[in-house]
């Protein structure tokens, strides 16, 4: 692998190879380029040939074909700084294509990299913030995590009507009616609702209460059909043992 | 003309982001991070995972689950937020995930294995999921409960070992001593 880049560099101009990516990335590539991104104000430039290229932009997960063009434009780059940016996941390793037969499967198996920039396709802010590290402006914000955490895993506290069990049924409910980014959020409510109540009837008239208070009529809907079941299930429960 | 250049500078849409810290949405979906005081090492996240940026592996020597992230191949999809039953892990908002070097892109979380109490060797799980398992039975039967609980700690061999125990012990015999029935 070659050596970090140096770090500062008047102006950048890069050239563009497209080694068999989906152009999810190509276009994210084009959108740097637009007024509102504008990576033209660094000095960043597109050139259309890889002889007046100090840096190359590579998206896709090289495949058999594509091995061949990328080699020639690396050999056809002056060879002064010859930097290289992965950009995107199948440039990183593969991505989505990892295990297919048809790709190498990352740009670094074939030329070295010099920046690595994750995304499918990754933001144009985050290939800004990629660039941005090339020429010095802003440092690296990752780093490699190994946790150890202890044995004891972390217990949810539950009122008197609830228990792990019927906490579970409820989520995997909830993931069905809305999804897993809206049921996090509906989740934390209903419980904190599930807890404070000593009874079913009590907790019944909580969450009809909430519901009737909400605005959105989709989240009415969820609270009810969700309060509706909970308040089942707990009546099953209580009834069986 | 004067009027013009006055209002150009209310135009100008250019984002100043390297150079200025930006707040992104919070519903972008960025960075997968596993919370790792939920974390059970279930694995379920690992096989959800379509191009396998989470990989789940047992080290039997060192008695360790490994869950592992490698954000180089993530493709940010969610799927792993979406199946992880104990909520730990979440995709944050966080994009600025360029770096120099591979190595940065890992995140790992390793989680104590649990030991059989029959015969002391690692099991395929980890001592969380037994605990997780263990709060699970909270309101079943009794009698079904201390069946359950009889079997929760052993490892996979020793479970086939105590269960064909038990059978071959309580089979009925006709009075010439041969197995009347199946034993169960
Ligand atoms: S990283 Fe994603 S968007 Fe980019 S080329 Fe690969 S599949 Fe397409
Ligand atoms: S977001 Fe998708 S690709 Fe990334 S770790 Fe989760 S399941 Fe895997
Ligand atoms: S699915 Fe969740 S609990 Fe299971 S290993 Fe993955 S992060 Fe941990």
């Amino acid at each position: 692998m070659g050596g970090r880049p140096r770090p500062r560099f008047r102006s950048v101009w890069v050239f563009h190879v497209d080694a068999s990516a989906c152009n999810g990335c190509d276009i994210e590539v084009l959108d740097v380029l637009t007024p509102f991104y504008d990576v033209e104000r660094f000095g960043v430039k597109l050139v259309p040939t890889p002889r007046q290229a100090d840096a190359l932009l590579v998206s896709g997960s090289v495949n058999r074909q594509a091995v061949i063009g990328l080699k020639r434009v690396y050999e056809a780059m002056p060879p002064k700084p010859r930097i290289v940016a992965a950009v995107g996941a199948c440039a990183i390793a593969g991505g989505i294509f990892y295990d297919s037969l048809a790709v190498y499967g990352g740009v670094d198996k074939i030329i070295p990299v010099h920046i690595y920039i994750p995304g499918c396709p990754p933001r144009p802010e985050a290939i800004l913030f990629g660039l941005g590290q090339l020429l010095g402006l802003v440092n690296k914000k990752i780093e490699p995590r190994i946790l150890y955490p202890g044995r004891r895993v972390l217990d949810r506290k539950y009122g008197v009507l609830f228990n792990e069990r019927l906490y579970k049924d409820l989520r995997y409910y909830l993931t069905r009616y809305v999804g897993y980014y809206d049921r996090d959020y509906i989740l934390d409510d209903l419980l904190e609702i599930i807890n404070s109540s000593r009874t079913v009837e009590e907790l019944r008239e909580k969450i009809m209460d909430k519901a009737s208070r909400l605005k959105d009529p989709r989240l009415r809907e969820v609270y009810s059909i969700a309060g509706g079941y909970i308040v089942e299930k707990i009546r099953e429960e209580t009834g069986a043992v | 003309m004067a009027k013009y250049f006055e209002k150009t500078d209310k135009w100008v849409v250019t984002f100043k982001y390297p150079l200025e810290p930006l707040e992104p949405p919070r519903e972008l979906r960025g960075k997968p991070e596993i919370n790792p005081d939920l974390c059970i090492g279930c694995g379920a996240c690992a096989e959800a995972c379509p191009p396998n940026a989470i990989t789940k592996e047992i080290d039997y020597r060192e008695g360790y689950a490994k869950i592992k992230i490698f954000y180089g191949r993530c493709i940010y999809c969610g799927r792993c937020w979406e199946v992880c039953p104990e909520g730990a892990i979440v995709l944050t908002n966080i994009f600025e995930m360029a770096t120099p070097s591979k190595d940065d892109l890992i995140y790992e979380v390793n989680l104590e294995l649990h030991t059989c109490s029959r015969c002391g060797r690692y099991t395929e799980f980890t001592e969380r999921q037994v605990h997780r398992a263990y709060t699970l039975l909270t309101g079943i039967p009794r009698e079904r409960r201390k069946e359950l609980l009889d079997r929760m700690f052993l490892c996979r061999d020793c479970r086939r070992q105590v269960f064909s125990h038990d059978a071959l012990r309580n089979r009925r015999t006709d009075k010439y001593g041969r197995a009347s029935q199946t034993p169960f």
